[in-house]
Formats: structure tokens, C-alpha cells, sequence
């Protein structure tokens, strides 16, 4: 209604109306900056709680108010662990299994993924359709013939048990197969013109050019085994070869008759359990992150 | 014209030989189990007694039409209800999630990763840890629920809430993953689409519905099936949690076919059980891609 009458009140309208949505704006990225704080809190609450229960009293633990901060720290927690439970030899079985586990992924995954990108042999699609459907089929299905198996071979309770299943990854190698895919054939030809054997061409071209990729699957492979529950807990019952999250979970259940007794010490051992994992997450965050957009990108 | 024709053949070869190791172990260790499974399925093999013999339909009429079936349909029921959950969490709050945090700056990405951490947390650690949250006497969730005036739940021991307890669990660990698949389709998704809404009058809602959902489509039709089929697959947070208890209300199909194998070593009956939770598994794949070449958005 002032439209008319002067542009200089005009002005201080748009102004006003201006700044009026400028401070909207800005209350709108303070109030989705408290959401967001709040949220993250909530989402890393759990894990808060583990780490603050693994070093607290037994007597702390119990208190009818719970504190949010140990008044006294317990550091022996964490090596009462080793003495309750045989730890030291989780940890021992984790990591040989996790190692056996990520190297054979890593050679079978990476020869496959150039066989099915750069190699030229009869059949190559045909095969490689055998190599996705695997990913149909979940050990789910497959673990009791697989458990006779292993039974008549005498490999419960071993490490090759334990890593045989998993020595293949169809996933590994249909991600090594499409970042292979996109370097360019010409680089291949130029490193056989060189006598370059295939060997030479996939540890010297292909992979250094692809070693984000490889990075971010073989991270995503060492979690798995890492964090693999399932089938070591069917072919490793037993003590000699148990490994860190079954190793975890037999620790509660013997504490179970008493429940809520030694809490702090089944916290200090699933910190224990998954601190190689987190320190990975925050070392190669950027890889672990895009790992999972990749798949989603495809 | 012989030695070229067998050098062809020589560079074939050892071409084949690269993915000779991988097809190695696949057909041993995944497609000759399957076939193994099926025909166990048809014997009465435990392994108490090591001789069995072929009984022809009779574990799968026990399945279908005698004792196993009430706990068959159970197990259907159980699964069925926790997939339904974990599909509702990761698909809804994973996009409640990602329309949060969808910021470009340093301490909005330092949150996201802290939201996607759990997804790397041991389920068996994360298990032990929310059993311990969610314990009935000294768990810190009651103590927040009687601090609100609630009574204190029993969460782990009563038939009507166990489910519900895993699926927080399982729901603390994928939330994560789908807010950030559905991050990085929303960073894809170009700004003239949204300004060219605003300058139509179109409202934030609006806009959501209007652009960003549909184009997001391919996404979250990525996101239902993967979740759908790990979902089918849930067995961890269950063995953990509640080992199928109280009174059955947590036994999930893999959780059934597990306590037939490995507790009461009826591979019989466990391959049947198996072969149809297989089965199952390839329906629903199967209809799942073919409802995506119908219903899915894939113009943008």
C-alpha cells in the first residue's frame, strides 16, 4: 500500500522482509544444528555407556542412580577380563582367521576381477553370472552340508574351518571387475608391448590405478571377518580355536545365572572386541564411508 | 597357422586360470553345499546316528502338514514381522536421518560418520551392551523410563516386547546405512529441479514429495532389497539377545533351521527348513526385480 507513495519506504520494507527471512533461515540451520547434536548424541549414547561401564566399580555398576561419569576408574577390569576368560587367545584365533580371511579374498578377488575384466576366454559371462549367483546363496542355507563336510575332513576347532568358506568373495570380485573395467584397455596393451606378464600387468597397472577400490572392499572385508559370528560359532565350539565375539558371548552366558553381576568387566571385553574396527573406521574414514555408496551407486 | 592357433589357445588359457581359483571355491564351498542340502533334506539323517537312508517326502510332510508345521508358521510369522521392522527403520528413519544431516560442512560430516559408526560395531559387542541397557533391575532405559513416571519394562523376557527389543538393536545399526545411501543419491540430485519449484510456489513439503522422493526411487528400491534380504537372514542379535525365547517369540527361520542343525542335530529336518527359507529367499528376489522395472523412476 506505501508502493506508491515513496520507493524509500519500499526499500526499508524489502529490507525488513529481507532480514525477516535471513533470521528465519538462520533459525532454521541453528534449530537442524541442535536436531543433528541431538540425534548423533542419542545414535553414539550405547556405545558412551559401554566404554563408561567397562571401567566403573562392580559396586557403581549396581547403583540404584546411575552415574553418567565413573567416580572411581577401574583400569583392572580390562585385565581381570584376561584372567576370567582366555582373551588373549580370542584375540590370537580373531586375528589369524581375519588375516587368512583377507588375504585369500584379496589374491582370488583381484585375479577374478581381471579375468572377468581384461581376459578373453570362452564362457567369461556365462561364469561370471555362476560368480553373482553365489551371492544368492547365504551360508544360511549351505552351513549344515558345509558343517559334515568339515566334520569328515577333521577341521572343527581349526583355523583353515574358519577360513575355508570364506576364502572367495563374489562381491569382492564384482567390485574389482567394474573398477578394473574402467581403466582404459590401452594402458594394458601398452604394459604387454613393455613384456609385461599378466602378474606384472594387474600388481604394476591395474591395481595402483584402482587402489581406492581395493582399499574400501578390503576394509569392508576385514570387518566382516573381523566381526563374523555365525559360522565360527558352528565349526569353532570349542575353546582352542574360539574366536573374539563368540568368545564374548560365552563370557556373558557364564555370568548369566548372576545377570547384572560383572557387567563391567563383559563392557571392558566387547571394548576390547571392537576397538581394531573403530580406530580403522576413524583412520580410513573416508574409504569405510564411501565403501557402502559405492555399492549403493552402481 | 598351428602355433598361432595354440598360442591363442595358451592365452586363453591362462586367462581362464585367473578365475579358476574363485570358481574353485565357489562350487565346492557354496553351489555343492546347495545341492547337498537339498538331498539331505530328503533323507533321516541326524548326527547321532550316522547311517541314513532316503524317506522320500516325509521331513517335508512333517514340515508342511505334522509337528513342524505350527512352528514353521511361527517362525514365518517372526520373521516376517522383523523384516517388516527393520525395513521401516532403515527406509524411514534413514531418510528422516539423511534430511537431517544433509549439510555440507565439517561438523555435519564429523556427526554423519558418528551415526554410520555403529553399523561397524560388532553386533555380537553391541548385543552384550544392549542387553545390559535394556536390563530390567539396573538398565539405564528403565531408569530413564521410571524417571518419566513409567513403570520399569521387562524388555528381553516378555514374549510381547523381545522382538521389539532387537529390532532396537539391529534398527541402532542400519539406520546409519541408509541415511548415508540415501545422502550420497540427494547430493546427485540437481538444484535447478528444487529452484525452478520455488520459483512455481511449490513448498518445502512439496518439493519433497514432488522431487526428491520420486527421484530417490532407485535408491530406496536399493535400500528394500538389500535390507529385505539381511533382514531374512537376521540371526546374530537373536542368538544373543534372546536365543529365540521367550517362548518362541524371537525364533526367526535361520534361528529355527540353526537349533534344529546345531542343538538338536536333526540335519533332516534343519535341510528342510533350509531348502524353503532358500526357496523363499529367490521368490522374493526374483519379485522384487521384476515390481523395480515396472514401478522405479529411473528418467533423472
Amino acid at each position: 500500500m506505501m508502493y506508491d507513495s515513496s520507493i524509500n519506504a519500499s526499500n526499508e520494507e524489502a529490507l525488513r522482509l529481507n532480514r525477516k527471512a535471513l533470521s528465519q533461515k538462520k533459525a532454521l540451520k541453528v534449530g537442524q544444528y541442535i536436531l543433528a547434536i541431538g540425534v548423533t548424541l542419542f545414535m553414539i549414547f550405547p556405545l558412551y555407556w559401554m566404554l563408561i561401564t567397562s571401567v566403573k566399580s562392580q559396586e557403581e555398576v549396581l547403583l540404584s542412580i546411575p552415574t553418567f561419569w565413573p567416580q572411581e576408574w577401574h583400569f583392572e577390569n580390562y585385565t581381570n577380563v584376561f584372567k576370567r576368560a582366555n582373551f588373549s587367545k580370542y584375540y590370537f584365533n580373531t586375528i589369524i582367521m581375519t588375516a587368512g580371511i583377507l588375504l585369500s579374498q584379496v589374491v582370488t578377488g583381484v585375479l577374478a576381477g581381471y579375468g572377468f575384466s581384461k581376459g578373453k576366454f570362452k564362457g567369461k559371462n556365462l561364469l561370471f553370472i555362476v560368480v553373482l549367483g553365489a551371492l544368492m546363496i547365504p551360508l544360511q542355507v549351505t552351513f549344515i552340508p558345509l558343517y559334515i563336510m568339515f566334520a569328515n575332513w577333521k577341521l572343527t576347532d581349526t583355523f583353515l574351518g574358519l577360513i575355508l568358506p570364506e576364502v572367495v568373495s563374489p562381491y569382492y570380485i564384482f567390485m574389482m571387475r567394474q573398477a578394473f573395467l574402467s581403466v582404459d584397455d590401452s594402458y594394458v596393451e601398452a604394459a604387454k608391448i613393455d613384456g609385461m606378464g599378466r602378474l606384472g600387468i594387474i600388481t604394476r597397472v591395474l591395481v595402483p590405478m584402482c587402489k581406492s577400490t581395493l582399499i574400501t572392499i578390503t576394509l569392508v572385508t576385514f570387518t566382516n571377518g573381523w566381526n563374523s559370528y555365525f559360522w565360527p560359532k558352528i565349526i569353532a565350539k570349542n575353546e582352542t580355536r574360539r574366536v573374539l565375539t563368540v568368545g564374548l558371548v560365552h563370557l556373558r552366558n557364564t555370568f548369566a545365572g548372576l545377570d547384572t553381576m560383572n557387567n563391567h568387566e563383559i563392557m571392558a571385553g566387547a571394548v576390547m572386541a571392537v576397538l581394531p574396527v573403530i580406530l580403522l573406521f576413524f583412520i580410513f574414514q573416508k574409504y569405510m564411508l564411501t565403501g557402502y555408496e559405492k555399492t549403493a551407486m552402481k | 597357422m598351428k602355433p598361432l592357433l595354440s598360442r591363442k589357445n595358451t592365452t586363453q588359457f591362462k586367462d581362464f586360470a585367473t578365475v579358476l581359483p574363485a570358481l574353485f571355491f565357489l562350487g565346492l564351498f557354496v553351489y555343492y553345499p546347495v545341492v547337498q542340502v537339498v538331498r539331505i533334506s530328503f533323507t533321516n539323517w541326524n548326527l547321532i546316528n550316522d547311517n541314513y537312508k532316503y524317506v522320500g517326502l516325509k521331513n517335508w510332510i512333517w514340515l508342511f502338514e505334522g509337528s513342524g508345521t505350527k512352528y514353521l508358521l511361527n517362525s514365518l510369522k517372526v520373521t516376517a514381522l522383523y523384516t517388516m521392522g527393520e525395513l521401516l527403520v532403515t527406509i524411514v528413519g534413514g531418510m528422516l536421518f539423511a534430511l537431517i544431516f544433509n549439510r555440507i560442512s565439517k561438523s555435519f560430516s564429523f556427526m554423519r560418520a558418528l551415526v554410520f559408526l555403529p553399523k561397524y560395531v560388532a553386533m555380537s559387542s553391541a548385543a552384550v551392551v544392549f542387553i545390559w541397557i535394556l536390563n530390567t533391575d539396573n538398565g539405564i532405559l528403565n531408569y530413564f523410563i521410571s524417571k518419566l513416571g513409567g513403570e520399569k519394562i521387562n524388555w528381553l523376557g516378555d514374549k510381547n516386547r523381545a522382538l521389539l527389543s532387537i529390532l532396537m538393536l539391529t534398527g541402532w545399526r542400519t539406520i546409519g546405512y541408509g541415511m548415508m545411501i540415501y545422502i550420497a543419491s540427494m547430493r546427485g540430485i540437481s538444484k535447478n529441479y528444487y529452484e525452478a519449484a520455488s520459483i512455481d510456489g511449490a513448498n518445502s513439503w512439496t518439493q519433497f514429495t514432488k522431487i526428491t522422493l520420486p527421484i530417490l526411487s532407485p535408491t530406496t528400491l536399493f535400500l528394500f532389497v538389500t535390507t529385505f534380504i539381511s533382514a531374512m537372514k537376521v540371526f546374530q542379535s537373536v542368538d544373543v539377545l534372546t536365543s529365540g525365547g521367550p517362548y518362541r517369540s524371537t525364533e526367526v527361520i535361520v534361528y529355527m533351521i540353526y537349533k534344529y542343525a546345531m542343538v538338536d542335530f536333526r540335519m533332516d529336518r534343519a535341510s528342510t527348513v533350509a531348502v524353503l527359507f532358500f526357496i523363499i529367499l529367490l521368490v522374493i528376489t526374483a519379485a522384487t526385480m521384476k515390481v523395480s522395472n515396472r514401478s522405479v523412476n529411473y528418467d533423472v
